[in-house]
């Protein structure tokens, strides 16, 4: 029995049976046609689907395309219109700024979402540093955090492997995406912890991924990953969407935050890409969990095993915390003596005591808060104390380059970022100690060798001239001495370019003072005349003499009786810097 | 002491003489004028003599300290202790003395010197720090911290006590270990731990028999009034039942102490002590509220209005200080009491305005800005407004000058600006709601003046900065000086009749392109009074500069180069908005006049004492 198909009248597809067809081809023509008819339907609903998803994805990527574009160009008309008014310019150009880089992001995540949908998405496979990722991202993310007055606590767990093999630039976009979102979704003062922890991964398990993205030639490892807000949350039906492309919480409290809603769908995208497993729970009102679990190869051990002095004790100044206990217990695997301060008045009672007793620590540990001042109070006091040598290690997740400035003025030696990686800590610390080097670019290291350098001293006092060479010559930097301005003048104008580093300028001398001198190298014109750090030593402590000195081209100024710790400061702070 | 030191240690006195307010005293305004110029001349010409002493003598000394002899450096102590006397406290160049002599005995390892210098930098620093009591904890923490971490370091020594053979180091120490706890603290809890400990080991009858010669029973005592004074009336950090408990005793013991002195001198219970014993009791929960402020009414009524005593003067300036105290933390407690605090403060003013000329002064001047700070506003008194204004002209004559030229000169600008671009400040909101263009020009004209005359309030705090240093300032100084800004904006942002001020005094020193200047927490954008600011900027600048405080920061001009130095700031320091007009020489013209007429008008409302 044949059959015909044709339309109704309601444009459905129907059959009709031709009686004069053999049955058992017609039972079969008809599973055929059910068939087809499934795959057209199913075809039709795809290309619907595609359809509707590519006016969403047309209908949101002109929303948020056009949300910074007309900030761009209201704030460029704004700007014209008050050309002359700087500071309002300035704000416009702030706004544009910000609104470029919302939409320099949303390209960004088009183009990875492209990458990926076209498989064209590639993961590298390089040696990283976990600790710099992790830091890294810290000071990408706390700022934000702290602008909303959240809680952002990053804690690391059991860390065996610090340095691992993979594609860093994608995982610190999986983690920058999720601790983003906490913040972005989470109200003002709320709460988020994160923390990393790592476990070995089973041989039996190992199910890395391919050859072309993860080595697995120094053994595997888990790197967990779990972030937890108390933020706004999620309901379960926008969790069963949440990797979705375009899927973002729709309600009066996110609508002033901005996003693409691309996010997680690349996020999860680089997860499964690095088989990697990622979970979320959340609860709408309580906030969210999210865990990734990404496995990687151990790159190759290259450091040499760190010199500490073994036995040897170091004083933490901070207040009890999960960053002092953590501190703690590494200096104790590096088989250090941990000694536990919380506040200022007892660091400086306990230090004071060592002194007269001889048994100084090898250093001390400066965490981010003590219970009765601040940090950089306690290191300005304890460099007097203890002298030039000892080191001073500020602990701090703030941002280096925010911090260096005071810090160092403060006496600060070395700068070990948070969150606190044992292997950052024990290698400044070996250091610093003189049991062990590696070139830390935020250490200012009092025992680098200065020989190359040569100081042009300038000082009437024969007996402060040899104080002074005595103090600078520790360091091992080569001292010349000038009797006065004239002399420091004449020196200076018949050396080579270059040929002296720095100057210590004396301010009130016979024949020609310090101001005059500083005043003609200034006006002298061979290349290193503008840039040569001059440094101004005198008693004469009112502004109006620091303003002459700067006036007069000084860089900076010290008091006298000249203290040795600052002395060294500056010529550690100098050279350092044009080292790293 | 050479004659250099007498000197300079004379001319501190005759500074602070001159710039204390002068009354008419019958002379004509003229006359009174010109008593007040050549006063000015000759603090300038003392300031000047006494930099020439310091250049010329001192600092080539200390340049010089590690070949001083023992003489040399036993006449700069004494030098020193002459300039922390309670009348000069020149207590900046008191530390930058024993911080030299400090890093010598480091240098030389001398224990017992480092012993004492770290004691005596501990005082210096005390009596620097005392100038910015009041202000927030986190804006002074700095200043406390140094000064607590020196008394620390001396007192640490306590541990080998036994090995220290003069007893003199010894006082130090004790004296050191005493110390730690001046100061304010982040709790108060943390304050009374430390003076217990104090006290605990004071009483130690090992460390008293192995120094008998030392004066125990004064050090006892005095740390006794130090636990009495450390009651809290702070709702943010209560004291604990545990506080209580340990402050009781000692509130006890200065109390019978002191009855029993007035006793054998036949004189009044004293109040100070009363009024502590009356406060632990009502913390003890043996007076309520209600009877502890009837009590202090009591004690204040009782006060004598034409006696002058340290004793008095503490019942009738300092007692309603901590009266107000009470009241702001229970602010339901105030409109019963509001004629009682309008007469307290008529009270008050009349006997600041009948105090003598003398070195009691300074005391009186410290309670009344703790009154200050403690001020309770209410529609009955005089406005804060009124009263701070009333402070500077009495202690601070050249800062309302200053401040009233800076105001006037603001209006000035203020009306020219306006009459070319009529809604200029309309970023600030209630000037923008008003309708009518005389009232909102007469409205803004009256803003700027008083923005003008409020911007330094916050000198109050460093008063003795201000008008008692012979001397330009030193580094430390000049720093704690920028406090003025953030202390003026707390000074009045909480007042009704002071808030809309607020903003200039935060703002005053601010750069208009934020590149430098002070303080962090002014962001010029986030301002809508921002124009308003600017000018004030300006105009203090240009005052700073020409008027009488160069002498303090050596910036030194006269008013054509004042004016050229502001157009050479021009979108850095200064909004172009303002400068463009300086290019304007009708502009100027107008402006020097300004600056001109506000002088003579400043002190012809000194000469009427009639303030605004």
């Amino acid at each position: 029995m044949e059959s015909n198909i044709r339309k109704n009248p309601n444009n459905y597809l129907v059959m009709e049976q031709n009686p004069e067809a053999d049955g058992q081809t017609t039972q079969d023509e008809i599973i055929e046609l059910k068939r087809q008819i499934g795959v057209l339907e199913d075809a039709l609903q795809a290309a619907e689907e595609t359809n509707k998803a590519k006016s969403r994805f047309l209908s949101n990527m002109s929303h948020d395309i056009r949300t910074p574009m007309n900030a761009i160009v209201g704030m460029t008309s704004i700007g014209l219109s008050h050309i002359d008014e700087k500071s309002r310019v300035q704000d416009c150009l702030e706004k544009i700024r910000t609104a470029s880089s919302h939409l320099m992001s949303l390209v960004n995540d088009v183009l990875d979402m492209s990458r990926i949908d076209s498989d064209r998405m590639t993961l590298n496979e390089e040696e990283f540093s976990l600790a710099d990722l992790i830091h890294d991202i810290s000071v990408i993310i706390r700022p934000q955090a702290a602008q909303k007055n959240q809680e952002l606590q990053i804690e690391i767990g059991m860390i065996q492997e610090e340095n691992l093999l993979g594609d860093p630039l994608r995982l610190r976009q999986i983690l920058v995406n999720i601790i983003g979102n906490a913040v972005k979704y989470t109200q003002a003062n709320g709460e988020i912890h994160v923390t990393f922890t790592q476990s070995p991964l089973p041989e039996s398990n190992a199910q890395l991924p391919s050859s072309d993205k993860v080595s697995i030639a120094n053994g595997p490892m888990w790197l967990h990953f779990q972030c937890r807000d108390n933020g706004m949350g999620m309901s379960q039906e926008f969790l069963k969407r949440i990797f979705v492309p375009f899927e973002r919480v729709h309600n009066a409290a996110t609508s002033t935050i901005e996003g693409t809603g691309l996010g997680m769908s690349i996020v999860k995208n680089l997860v499964d890409r690095m088989n990697g497993k990622i979970t979320v729970e959340s609860e709408e009102g309580a906030g969210s969990c999210f865990q990734v679990e990404l496995p990687f190869a151990i790159a190759p051990q290259s450091q040499n095993s760190l010199l500490l002095p073994q036995g040897a004790s170091v004083l933490i100044a901070d207040k009890r915390s999960p960053q002092a206990a953590q501190m703690a217990a590494y200096l104790q695997d590096g088989g250090l003596i941990p000694i536990h301060m919380e506040s200022g008045v007892k660091a400086v009672t306990w230090l004071t005591e060592a002194q007269y007793e001889n048994r100084m620590p090898c250093a001390m540990l400066l965490g981010q808060e003590l219970t009765d001042m601040a940090s950089l109070d306690l290191a300005s006091h304890v460099r007097q104390l203890a002298g030039r040598e000892f080191p001073i290690l500020l602990v701090s997740e703030e941002d280096w380059a925010q911090v260096e400035y005071r810090a160092t003025r403060a006496g600060v030696s070395a700068f070990v970022p948070c969150p606190l990686f044992k292997s950052k800590l024990l290698t400044t610390l070996a250091t610093l100690t003189n049991h062990g080097r590696n070139g830390n670019s935020t250490c200012a290291d009092h025992n680098q060798d200065l020989s190359k350098y040569r100081i042009l001293l300038v000082e009437d006092i024969e007996l402060n001239q040899e104080i002074a060479v005595e103090l600078l010559s520790v360091t091992g930097v080569q001292v010349e001495v000038a009797d006065n301005g004239q002399e420091a003048v004449r020196k200076f104008e018949t050396s080579p370019e270059g040929y002296y580093n720095l100057i210590f300028m004396d301010i009130q001398m016979p024949i020609m003072n310090g101001y005059e001198a500083t005043k003609q190298i200034r006006q002298m014109s061979r290349s290193d005349a503008a840039n040569i750090w001059i440094v101004a030593m005198t008693a004469n402590a009112f502004v109006e003499d620091i303003r002459l000195a700067r006036e007069a081209g000084m860089n900076e100024h010290i008091s006298k009786p000249v203290d040795p710790d600052r002395l060294q400061e500056i010529l550690y702070r100098q050279f350092t810097a044009e080292v790293t | 002491m050479q004659s250099y030191q007498e000197e300079y240690i004379a001319n501190i006195n005759d500074v602070i003489a001159l710039s204390a307010r002068k009354k008419p005293d019958g002379l004509t305004f003229e006359a009174y004028e010109d008593q007040l110029l050549q006063a000015r001349r000759s603090i300038e010409h003392k300031i000047k003599r006494n930099m020439k002493l310091l250049r010329e003598n001192l600092f080539p000394k200390l340049d010089h300290l590690l070949e001083a002899t023992p003489e040399d450096i036993q006449e700069l102590q004494e030098f020193a202790g002459k300039l922390l006397n309670s009348r000069t406290a020149d207590a900046g160049l008191f530390c930058q003395i024993h911080q030299a002599l400090l890093n010598r005995t480091r240098l030389t390892k001398d224990r017992y010197g480092i012993i004492r210098e770290l004691y005596w930098l501990g005082i210096g620093r005390f009596s620097l720090y005392t100038k910015v009591v009041g202000l927030d904890f986190s804006m002074i923490e700095k200043y406390i911290s140094s000064m607590r971490l020196c008394f620390t370091e001396a007192a640490a020594y306590l541990k080998y006590y036994d090995d220290i053979e003069d007893s003199e180091t010894r006082g130090y120490i004790l004296r050191s270990r005493a110390n730690i706890s001046l100061g304010q603290f982040k709790t108060t809890s943390e304050k009374i731990h430390l003076v217990n400990q104090t006290l605990q080991i004071l009483q130690d009858k090992d460390y008293q028999a192995k120094a008998p010669e030392l004066p125990w029973d004064r050090y006892i005592y005095m740390t006794h009034q130090q636990m009495a004074a450390s009651i809290s009336y702070n709702k943010e950090s209560p004291m604990t039942p545990k506080d209580i408990e340990d402050i009781m005793e000692s509130v006890y013991i200065v109390y019978q102490r002191r009855l029993m002195e007035a006793t054998l001198q036949k004189k009044s219970p004293p109040i100070r002590p009363a009024f502590n014993y009356d406060t632990i009791e009502y913390y003890l929960g043996l007076n309520n509220l209600q009877e502890l402020l009837t009590k202090i009414e009591r004690l204040m009524d009782s006060a004598d209005p034409t006696d002058y005593s340290p004793d008095n003067m503490y019942t009738l300036a300092s007692l309603p200080a901590f009266y107000c105290q009470f009241l702001q933390q229970y602010p339901e407690r105030i409109p019963e009491r509001k004629e009682y605090i309008a007469s307290l403060y008529e009270r008050i003013l009349n006997y600041m305005d009948s105090f003598p000329e003398t070195a009691e002064n300074e005391t009186l001047f410290h309670y009344l800005k703790q009154l200050s700070l403690a001020f309770v506003e209410t529609e009955s008194s005089i406005s804060y407004a009124n009263f701070v204004l009333k402070l500077m002209e009495r202690f601070a004559p050249e800062t309302y000058v200053h401040s009233y030229i800076v105001g006037k000169a603001a209006a000035v600008m203020s009306e020219l600006i306006l009459s070319e671009e009529p809604n200029y400040f309309d970023d600030i909101g209630f000037l923008r709601a008003i309708k009518n263009p005389e009232e909102k020009q007469k409205q803004i004209l009256t803003y700027a003046q008083n923005c003008g005359l409020y911007h330094d309030v916050g000198k109050i705090s460093f008063l003795d900065m201000y008008s008692h240093t012979a001397r330009q300032w030193l580094e430390e100084e000049y720093e704690m000086a920028h406090l003025h800004t953030l202390a003026g904006e707390i000074f009045l942002k909480t007042r009704q009749s002071t808030e809309l001020y607020a903003v200039a005094a935060l703002g005053h020193h601010s750069w208009y392109d934020g590149s430098r200047g002070y303080p962090d927490t002014y962001k010029r954008l986030n301002y809508a009074e921002r124009q308003m600011v600017d000018i004030i900027c300006l105009m203090d600048w240009l005052e700073n500069v020409t008027g009488i405080r160069r002498l303090y920061t050596g910036v030194e001009k006269t008013f054509d180069q004042a004016i050229e130095g502001a157009i050479a700031l021009e979108s850095r320091r200064f909004s172009p908005l303002l400068t463009a007009r300086l290019r304007d020489r009708k502009i100027v013209s107008l402006l020097r006049q300004a600056f001109t007429e506000g002088q003579k008008e400043a002190y012809g409302r000194l000469y009427l004492e009639k303030g605004l």
